[in-house]
């Protein structure tokens, strides 16, 4: 018998059609009280794992369970779980009364629950209508109707906000958490973050059938690291002084202000008045969560949308003013070294190629530079050969090498994310399995992939990727051309 | 399984096929049983007449000849309820409301059951509204001296209603095991109403009057209604002939009468009823079950 626990548990669940592997030994659980996302581009593997979890789609191995049973095993299962499968399953010629009629008598609520959940979804007015004649988001709110029709103790919704209109979604939001609040269990997935990042607790997040990410989502979010931008009236003065303060891990942007990784806006406010230095302006800039979901996902569709997005900042880079003007190099002089007021042009004059480019800030590799200037060094003097060892490499050493592409970050790809920033770049490092964070799937049943975690390769001293992640590892974007997509 | 069955009528009655497939199914046993009875009527009346000319003294003119066109009208019917009973699973596959519909029962193969009991419920209702169309065209149509006495009326109209039962549940498993109401439609229309009878017009005549046609679905289903008729005209004239003093008629020519009348009634080769009524069961349980085995196993995506 069911438990009545309102708990889903996936368990190893696989399937393939044919050929193709729908599903790969996927495993979580949802809990009562708490909204799960179930998260993943299109083709992911989603609605596969739903069907398989209400009985519709038949496992190749592994199981999923609702109150400890498997759905055919639930005895009257529409009062148990209510689900949104697709805005579809009506009836043209059937009114919207007499399609939640048809169900109520085969779940066997009474036949007035028809025009409650019709009223509760906002369709009050339109139960004499033929769902024929409904528009997407009509139907989406009728299917909604359905699954509510027997007050199941979990709701399954499959991209339940599609075709629906942001008063809807924001409707629907409200609903999912006071339904989820009342100790009921919600899964719902969606292949756009944003769509639900408002509404879930835990997220489980998946592609090409294999879980990427399964934890809460709080946890995914601490992931993301801030980094505060800054623009003094001396940047040389203020650097020396954060680093006074063991705030080391900066880096100037080529409009000649700081960013400052690691730090609060408070603290950097106080160095700078103590070390005198005057703050026009002050910004957190937070990565966004969307895009450490397209770093686990984005393996997928590995190839060509990946590429494209690196291919832009050089261009933007090799266009930029290489000449000193302005106040641009001023920050090139190379704060280790150089006394603080030390007005740029000195620096400049110092440096072999140009002094365009921001130093590194530690010493040794500076003064490396000069003779043997790391990798992006030299593209950088030379404007027109094609920069891309000077992006490639920094992406993976940025804290160590930072000069090419460092200062230059914003500019040539102002919309987007650093390298390394948001998006998480770092080819796996080999030993990720071992080390999973926390939330991750390995805590349960350690899968056979490594999930895209590129963001945590970053904080301790990257080495650089030479070898290739493992075959079945899950394949972060920042990877190599041609690394991208086992697809 | 009460409440899947109230919700199995509630899909019927909340859409308009229903009716939409019995208006025509009507209309269809009105007008053939009503051509039937009068081109019955002119061959019976044709064969008083040539009795008469050759001076023979039984008068077969006057046998129920009327039977066979309930019989036509009867078995062009039947097409109407298969049709419903095709589109009973197949059409909530192509409309994908099945997914609902497996959401809200215990197990699939409780769904199917609710929906077996439900289509043969309606395969009766609409074996009773054929039936009753039938008997309205024959009596318009037919001199009233070819109609049948009211006992064996009923015999055939009940043979009709039992093959439309069969029909809507083979059609019911057919679509089931299809999945799609253009292939089930296709498949079932072809056979039932072009292949199966040409098939055995061809086939009876081809094997020296054996009974392989009465094997095939069409020929067993046309069987329960054909060879109540068939049976029936032939005990008339065994009464007449035996009447006139003629004794028993010869095995020969019993066997040629009933291969005639089989042919007239649209059943060539065909057992007796109970026999053709087995024949058939067998035939829709087979179709049925292999529906509801591929049933239990689809992935409904």
């Amino acid at each position: 018998m069911q438990d009545g626990s309102g708990r889903i548990v996936v368990q190893n669940l696989s399937k393939n059609f044919g050929q193709v592997a729908a599903v790969q030994n996927l495993s979580f659980h949802v809990e009562p009280g708490s909204v799960t996302g179930f998260l993943g581009p299109n083709g992911a593997g989603k609605t596969t794992t739903l069907r398989m979890l209400l009985g519709l789609v038949r496992p190749t191995s592994g199981f999923a369970t609702i109150n400890g049973q498997p759905f055919g095993g639930l005895g009257n299962p529409g009062r148990v779980v209510g689900a949104v499968l697709e805005a579809q399953g009506f009836h043209p010629g059937r009114t919207a009364r007499d399609h939640l009629r048809v169900y109520a008598a085969a779940m066997g609520v009474p036949d007035q629950r028809a025009d409650e959940v019709l009223t509760l979804v906002g369709l009050g007015g339109a139960g004499g209508r033929s769902a024929g004649g409904f528009s997407l988001g009509m139907k989406q709110r009728l299917a909604l109707a359905t699954a509510l029709l027997g007050d199941p103790q979990v709701l399954v919704l499959d991209e339940p906000a599609n075709g629906l209109d942001p008063e809807g979604i924001a409707w629907l939001r409200t609903f999912l958490r006071a339904f989820a609040a009342s100790g009921r269990t919600v899964l719902i997935s969606s292949h756009l973050l944003a769509e639900v990042e408002q509404m879930i607790d835990q997220v489980v997040i998946i592609s090409r059938g294999q879980t990427m990410y399964y934890g809460m989502l709080e946890e995914l979010r601490s992931r993301q690291q801030s980094r505060v931008i800054v623009q003094p009236a001396d940047p040389q003065k203020l650097a020396v002084a954060l680093r006074e303060a063991k705030i080391t891990n900066i880096q100037p942007t080529p409009d000649g202000k700081l960013a400052v990784i690691g730090a609060t806006v408070q603290q950097i406010g106080d160095i700078a008045a103590t070390a005198g230095v005057a703050l026009y302006g002050v910004q957190e800039e937070r990565a966004d969560l969307e895009q450490m979901y397209f770093g686990l996902t984005s393996g997928q569709y590995a190839g060509q949308a990946q590429q494209g997005g690196y291919a832009t900042p050089p261009q933007g880079y090799q266009q930029q003013p290489q000449p000193p003007q302005g106040g641009y190099q001023q920050p090139s002089g190379g704060f280790p070294q150089q006394p603080p007021p030390g007005y740029a042009p000195q620096g400049y004059q110092q440096q072999p190629p140009q002094g365009y480019q921001p130093p590194p800030p530690q010493a040794q590799q500076y003064q490396q530079a000069p003779g043997t200037p790391p990798g992006g060094w030299q593209q950088q003097g030379m404007p027109p050969q094609p920069p891309s060892g000077a992006w490639g490499a920094p992406d993976h050493q940025q804290q160590q090498q930072p000069p090419a592409g460092w200062g230059v970050q914003p500019q040539g790809a102002p919309q987007q994310p650093p390298p390394g920033w948001g998006a998480p770049q770092a080819p796996q490092a080999p030993q990720a399995p071992q080390t999973p964070a926390g939330g991750w799937e390995q805590q349960q049943a350690p899968p056979p992939q490594t999930p895209a975690d590129g963001w945590e390769q970053q904080q301790p001293p990257g080495e650089l990727p030479a070898a290739p992640p493992p075959p079945e590892q899950e394949q972060p974007p920042g990877q190599q051309p041609g690394q991208g997509g086992n697809a | 399984m009460g409440r899947l069955i109230k919700a199995e009528f509630r899909k019927i009655l909340t859409t308009k096929m229903w009716w939409a497939l019995l208006i025509p199914s009507v209309a269809l046993a009105i007008g053939w049983a009503w051509l039937g009875g009068l081109a019955f009527s002119d061959i019976a009346a044709g064969v008083g007449d040539a009795l008469d000319d050759a001076n023979v003294d039984i008068d077969l003119g006057t046998m129920s000849w009327a039977s066979l066109a309930l019989t036509r009208a009867m078995n062009f019917a039947t097409l109407f309820p298969m049709v419903f009973g095709a589109l009973a699973v197949a059409s909530e596959i192509n409309r994908r409301t099945i997914t609902t519909s497996f959401l809200t029962a215990p197990t699939r193969a409780s769904v199917l059951s609710a929906k077996a009991v439900v289509y043969v419920l309606w395969g009766l209702v609409y074996g009773v509204v054929v039936a009753i169309g039938a008997t309205i065209g024959t009596a318009i149509g037919a001199d009233a001296e070819v109609l049948p006495e009211t006992g064996d009326w009923i015999l055939i109209l009940l043979s009709g209603v039992v093959a439309c039962v069969l029909w809507t549940l083979l059609g019911m498993g057919m679509g089931a095991l299809l999945g799609s109401p253009v292939a089930a439609l296709l498949v079932l229309l072809l056979y039932a109403g072009l292949v199966g009878p040409v098939m055995e017009l061809i086939l009876t005549p081809a094997t020296n009057y054996s009974h392989l046609a009465g094997f095939l679905p069409n020929g067993s289903a046309n069987g329960l209604t054909g060879s109540t008729a068939s049976d029936l005209l032939l005990r008339e004239a065994q009464d007449l002939v035996s009447a006139g003093g003629g004794g028993i008629i010869p095995q020969d020519a019993v066997d040629g009468f009933n291969q005639f009348t089989r042919f007239a009634a649209g059943a060539p080769g065909a057992f007796s009823l109970w026999i053709s009524g087995l024949i058939f069961l067998g035939w829709t349980a087979i179709f049925f079950g292999f529906g509801i085995y591929r049933n239990q196993t689809r992935d409904i995506t």
